[in-house]
């Protein structure tokens, strides 16, 4: 049985009458962490709501989990195990942190509940302490904390974190990332969109660098951080 | 390619965000923003003092530099003043708190001392890190054989994750001046 999680084939993506996205080939199996970069406006957002169902592709195909999920919607494809942590955060302002939580827990695709509302607790104690507050009240990187911990409660096979450190001061940054390090470490899948090269390298195993919608690097992390001139030609400011 | 520079450039960017953290919180105190909070600059510079002086620079002397001098005898002088910049840290770091010190004891009348003392230590450390990524980086890329990698690389992997520490303990510091910080520099009450 094939491991493969989410797949986007030939895609191409417009706004009105801008091509976006050029053909663009993706795919990430279960357990991989797939580091998603390139300089503003080069395509990484779209990709991902391309093949979230968010944006529809005007060619190509969509698969999850080897099913053709090109015209689904946005539901269907969440059912299937992939949690989207979006630009922006998104949580329900009005809610407080536990109930942001509680109205995300489901079992996961084959039934287990590894992650629990304790477990997400313990992952990020900082949301215990603000437990009964309503998300309105919360900072920017602890509403960041709360979206993570929320797609967590879902139980997912894949996480798509797009931009999830952006507009945060560095040392919340690295808390972050610091701590999707440890949750890249119980396996689940990842997908990180980010223009820090540096941070999401170190997390993931696989890198892919968009130029104006089109795939110039695809390989390892590894090959990233050892090609400065890559680093530059492509990611640097 | 080397996992330990991978290390070393993880360890950069917690330090970098470390020192970017205290010099928004200096700007934030001179703005009349902030009020000073002593335990938290002393939880800062300890960070500094028990991650990159301890346990980060003697890795970069021992293992890193040690092989690349004699492969590549041209980075002699970086790697001279890169290192006597690594035995002058502890001095530099006793200047930033003898200058802290002298703030809490005066009040407000202190504070200029202490900021231009950790400005100071800020950019000189910035422009050791980027020394060290600009330049040793690619010498040590160019001149190192795979021998030097997996002898480096083992010595690395062999510290147990120095950044989170043998116990957690600094990444438990870490999280620590990430939540006191005051927003929006850590996720702290303002």
């Amino acid at each position: 049985m094939s491991n493969m999680l989410l797949e986007a084939k030939e895609v191409h993506t417009y706004y009105g009458a801008s091509h976006i996205l050029h053909g663009i080939d993706f795919h990430i199996r279960q357990g991989e962490g797939i580091a998603l970069m390139g300089r503003n406006g080069m395509g990484k957002s779209t990709l991902i709501k391309s093949m979230l169902g968010i944006v529809r592709p005007r060619h190509g195909r969509v698969l999850v989990r080897g099913d053709d999920f090109t015209k689904a919607p946005t539901y269907k494809t969440a059912q299937r195990g992939i949690a989207y942590v979006p630009e922006g955060r998104g949580i329900f302002p009005n809610l407080s942190v536990r109930e942001n939580l509680q109205m995300a827990a489901r079992a996961g695709l084959d039934g287990r509940r590894e992650w629990t509302f304790d477990r997400v607790m313990s992952t990020f104690p900082r949301l215990g302490e603000r437990i009964n507050n309503g998300g309105w009240q919360l900072s920017g990187g602890e509403q960041q904390m709360l979206t993570i911990g929320r797609a967590l409660m879902t139980n997912p096979d894949l996480l798509i974190l797009d931009e999830a450190t952006e507009g945060l001061a560095p040392l919340i940054a690295m808390e972050i990332w610091r701590i999707v390090k440890e949750i890249r470490k119980t396996g689940i899948a990842t997908v990180i969109v980010d223009k820090n090269h540096g941070a999401v390298t170190s997390i993931c195993d696989r890198a892919m660098i968009l130029v104006k919608g089109q795939v110039v690097f695809d390989g390892t992390s590894e090959a990233v951080r050892a090609d400065p001139e890559l680093i530059q030609k492509h990611l640097g400011v | 390619m080397s996992q330990s520079l991978d290390i070393i450039h993880d360890e950069h960017r917690a330090i970098a965000a470390m020192l970017s953290g205290m010099r928004s919180l200096a700007a934030g105190i001179a703005a009349g923003r902030l009020k000073p909070d002593f335990g938290l600059f002393d939880d800062m510079l300890r960070y500094i003092e028990e991650v990159p002086e301890k346990v980060h620079h003697p890795k970069e002397n021992e293992f890193l530099f040690a092989r690349l001098l004699p492969r590549c005898p041209e980075a002699a002088a970086v790697i001279a003043e890169l290192e006597e910049e690594h035995r002058q840290g502890e001095a530099r770091m006793a200047l930033v708190r003898k200058a802290m010190a002298a703030y809490q004891q005066q009040g407000a009348a202190g504070f200029e001392g202490f900021n231009a003392a950790l400005v100071h230590y800020i950019e000189q450390e910035w422009k050791h890190m980027n020394t060290e990524e600009k330049q040793i980086f690619p010498l040590a890329r160019t001149h190192l054989t795979a021998e030097d990698w997996a002898a480096i690389d083992a010595a690395f992997l062999a510290n147990d994750n120095p950044w989170q520490g043998a116990a957690g303990e600094y990444a438990a510091l870490f999280t620590r001046i990430v939540n006191e910080a005051p927003a929006p520099v850590g996720l702290g009450g303002s």
